[in-house]
């Protein structure tokens, strides 16, 4: 204040009586509040989703014929830098998975897990893979926990679809929770 | 002595008068916070509130629901008597403002075939009773603020109480503006002066009425405690000033009242300088003139929402000094002008 | 009708004024400064002088007061202290409330305190703001002026107390 209190500039005060600073400030919100919100209207009517390199819920994939990709071989719980990953072996000669070592249990703990990825990376036949599920909130404890039956069930935006928009969605409530069911054939761009 | 019957009438139409407008008044304000909320979601680039009710339309009920059954906290060391009364002191100037605000001039009312005036008394001092009324309402802050005992919501009183000195004076200067322009002190003798069309509305008074209504208004900004200068409830540095401590229907009282008083505002400028309930231009369509004032006090209320969600908060020491050294200053030399036009 | 609400607001106004003086806490006793302000402001219009009210609430009320507590306020009067203050005061004031009572007591009973109303009519007694501005700018207009002055130099004063203080700080 005190340094210009010498150079009196004449523009200056012309600007601060007509309040230019102020009605420039005003356009700029005016013509936000005018244009269009990119709002996500989640969980009501859109849904996002994601790309396919998300790192969402854990999926084990079956190969083409419909047999268990995984070998147990633990080396995803053995690169897991939490530790959340449990896995036990069994051996099983009925054609459940490509080899004759399959997992007994495979289970992780979500709680623990902070979707690195580490162990999609570790997987030697790509069985594993963290997949697009995103919505993992649930009422009680138990649920943190998945088990390979649940695992092994196809992904609810399967892979050919390459993701990064949004869709309309519903969201219903059932008595097992709530849901947001993607209608993945009505797609649109997102705005942001 | 018995009262004849048109008296007992008017005593009645005096109470029916009274209890409208408080209904209006207390209603309002649900509207108004969902519109703000609304006005801030979009300039934002956000939605506002949306999940209760279409367009969150049904907010504010959930919001007057959660207030009225949120535990209404008394602070252990706060006093008593002042923190449970300060609420009702900033809510009723609040409301008794409106026994002098016009609203209209004269309807009749077809079935009774009666003339009823829309204001609910015209006083000759209409002018001063609104300005030492609306004063009042900052007891509720001062009282409310110093009762809770808690070092925030004292700043937040100790604030107020001073910038309200500081902006009173220049809200008074520029309603004596307005008062010599239109020769009186009642509202509605002011209001029908500007009735010729936009060009008579005081605004356009030049060179003096854009400065008073500048003047007017950036006071009035200050006395209803709105960004930019709401330093007494400044969340960046008093947590929420002078309301810290108050939770539930207190709370609520308190918000009621800053509402009202944003409306309060509203219909006093349009009054002083947007010629009241009185039409821009000579419209051959039977337009009622109520319809003028709810448009011109709507325009004005989201003009305030604009300005909050636009502007920055003052520092304390800028906002003492726009008051004194700015506005005061200029309210001076503009009395002088206003005068010297009038004569 | 209006004896009635006469009697309430002065019942009210000598309980408010009561209180003032006989409650510990400074901004209590505020509190009842601003109630008895209020219900003198209401005597004033049953008295018919709508301006006058208007100005009590606005000056007094809205202004001095907010004045007074802000001080209050700031100072922080420890509730001991006022106690104190008001037992060394008890004997003097309740000598000198009773003589003040008997003098306007007798002064009542004599019929003195009752004025004719002038020469105003009620009619022009509803305009009265215009009454009392005309009679300040013709008739009075020395001691209005000589008012002014005063003020103006208490506020010259008060600003000259506060620029000696700055300067006193930066040196």
């Amino acid at each position: 204040m005190s340094d210009n209190k010498n150079s009196f500039n004449l523009m200056d005060m012309i600007k601060r009586v007509l309040f230019t600073d102020f009605m420039k400030g005003l356009t700029i919100t005016l013509g936000y509040n005018l244009s269009k919100s990119i709002t996500l209207k989640y969980p009501d009517e859109e849904k996002w989703i994601p790309h396919r390199r998300w790192r969402g819920l854990h999926t084990l994939n079956r190969d083409a014929s419909g047999k268990e990709l995984c070998v147990a071989c633990e080396l995803c719980s053995k690169a897991c830098p939490t530790g959340c990953i449990t896995v036990i072996p069994m051996e099983d000669d009925t054609g459940r998975g490509i080899a004759d070592r399959v997992a007994k249990v495979w289970k992780v703990d979500l709680v623990r897990c902070f979707f690195c990825g580490y162990c999609e990376d570790a997987c030697p036949t790509r069985a594993l893979r963290l997949g697009r599920e995103y919505e993992l909130a649930c009422t009680d404890s138990k649920c943190t926990v998945k088990e390979r039956e649940e695992l092994l069930k196809p992904q609810s935006v399967p892979e050919s679809i390459e993701g990064g928009f949004i869709v309309k969605a519903k969201f219903e409530k059932t008595p097992e929770g709530i849901k947001v069911v993607p209608d993945l054939s009505n797609s649109k761009k997102r705005a942001w | 002595m018995m009262p004849d019957i048109s008296t007992i009438l008017e005593v009645l139409l005096i109470f029916v008068k009274v209890g409208v407008v408080t209904m209006i008044l207390f209603g309002l304000p649900l509207p108004l916070t969902w519109l703000e909320r609304k006005i801030a979601g979009h300039i934002q680039v956000r939605l506002g509130p949306w999940r209760v009710g279409p367009h969150g339309l049904l907010q504010p009920f959930a919001d007057m629901i959660k207030l009225l059954f949120k535990e209404d906290i008394i602070p252990d060391k706060a006093d008593k008597f002042l923190f449970k009364i300060a609420p009702l002191l900033s809510m009723v100037p609040a409301f008794a403002v409106f026994v002098a605000v016009p609203f209209g001039d004269k309807l009749m009312i077809p079935f009774i075939n009666k003339e009823v005036t829309l204001y609910i008394s015209d006083m000759n001092v209409g002018v001063l009773y609104i300005l030492a009324i609306s004063g009042l309402g900052i007891y509720g802050l001062i009282l409310g603020g110093w009762a809770s005992n808690s070092k925030y919501a004292l700043l937040g009183g100790l604030r107020s109480s001073a910038q309200m000195i500081s902006y009173e004076i220049a809200i008074s200067f520029a309603a004596i503006g307005v008062v010599m322009i239109a020769n009186s002190l009642s509202l509605v003798d002011i209001v029908n002066d500007q009735g010729n069309g936009i060009l008579s509305w005081n605004i356009f008074y030049l060179p003096v009425g854009p400065v008073w209504f500048m003047i007017f208004f950036i006071a009035s900004l200050a006395e209803i405690n709105r960004i930019p200068f709401d330093l007494t409830e400044d969340e960046g540095t008093l947590a929420s000033g002078f309301h810290t401590e108050y939770s539930g229907m207190r709370f609520a009282f308190f918000m009621l009242a800053e509402y009202i008083a944003m409306v309060t505002v509203s219909i006093l400028s349009v009054i002083f300088f947007f010629g009241g309930w009185h039409s821009p231009l000579n419209i051959p369509l039977p337009i009622p003139p109520i319809f003028w004032l709810v448009a011109k006090v709507a325009a004005f209320i989201y003009f305030f929402m604009w300005i909050r969600f636009t502007l920055p908060r003052y520092r304390y020491d800028q906002l003492m000094t726009i008051g004194w050294k700015v506005l005061i200053p200029i309210s001076l030399v503009n009395i002088l002008i206003t005068g010297l036009l009038r004569i | 009708m209006e004896q009635i609400f006469f009697y309430i607001f002065s019942i009210l106004a000598i309980i408010s004024a009561v209180m003032v003086v006989s409650v510990r806490n400074a901004v209590h006793s505020a509190f009842y400064l601003i109630v008895c302000f209020l219900q003198v402001a209401a005597i004033f219009i049953l008295l018919r002088a709508p301006f006058l009210a208007a100005v009590q609430v606005f000056v007094y009320v809205g202004a001095v007061m907010v004045l007074f507590l802000f001080a209050v306020m700031v100072l922080d009067i420890g509730k001991e202290q006022f106690k104190e203050h008001l037992h060394t005061q008890a004997i003097p004031a309740i000598v000198t409330v009773i003589a003040l009572f008997a003098t306007m007591g007798y002064l009542v009973s004599q019929g003195r305190i009752t004025v004719p109303l002038g020469k105003f009519t009620e009619e022009a007694l509803s305009k009265n703001t215009e009454v009392i501005g005309k009679s300040l700018f013709t008739q009075y207009i020395f001691p209005f002026e000589v008012v002014s002055l005063l003020l103006l130099i208490a506020l010259v004063g008060a600003i000259v107390l506060v620029l000696k203080e700055k300067k006193g700080k930066q040196a």
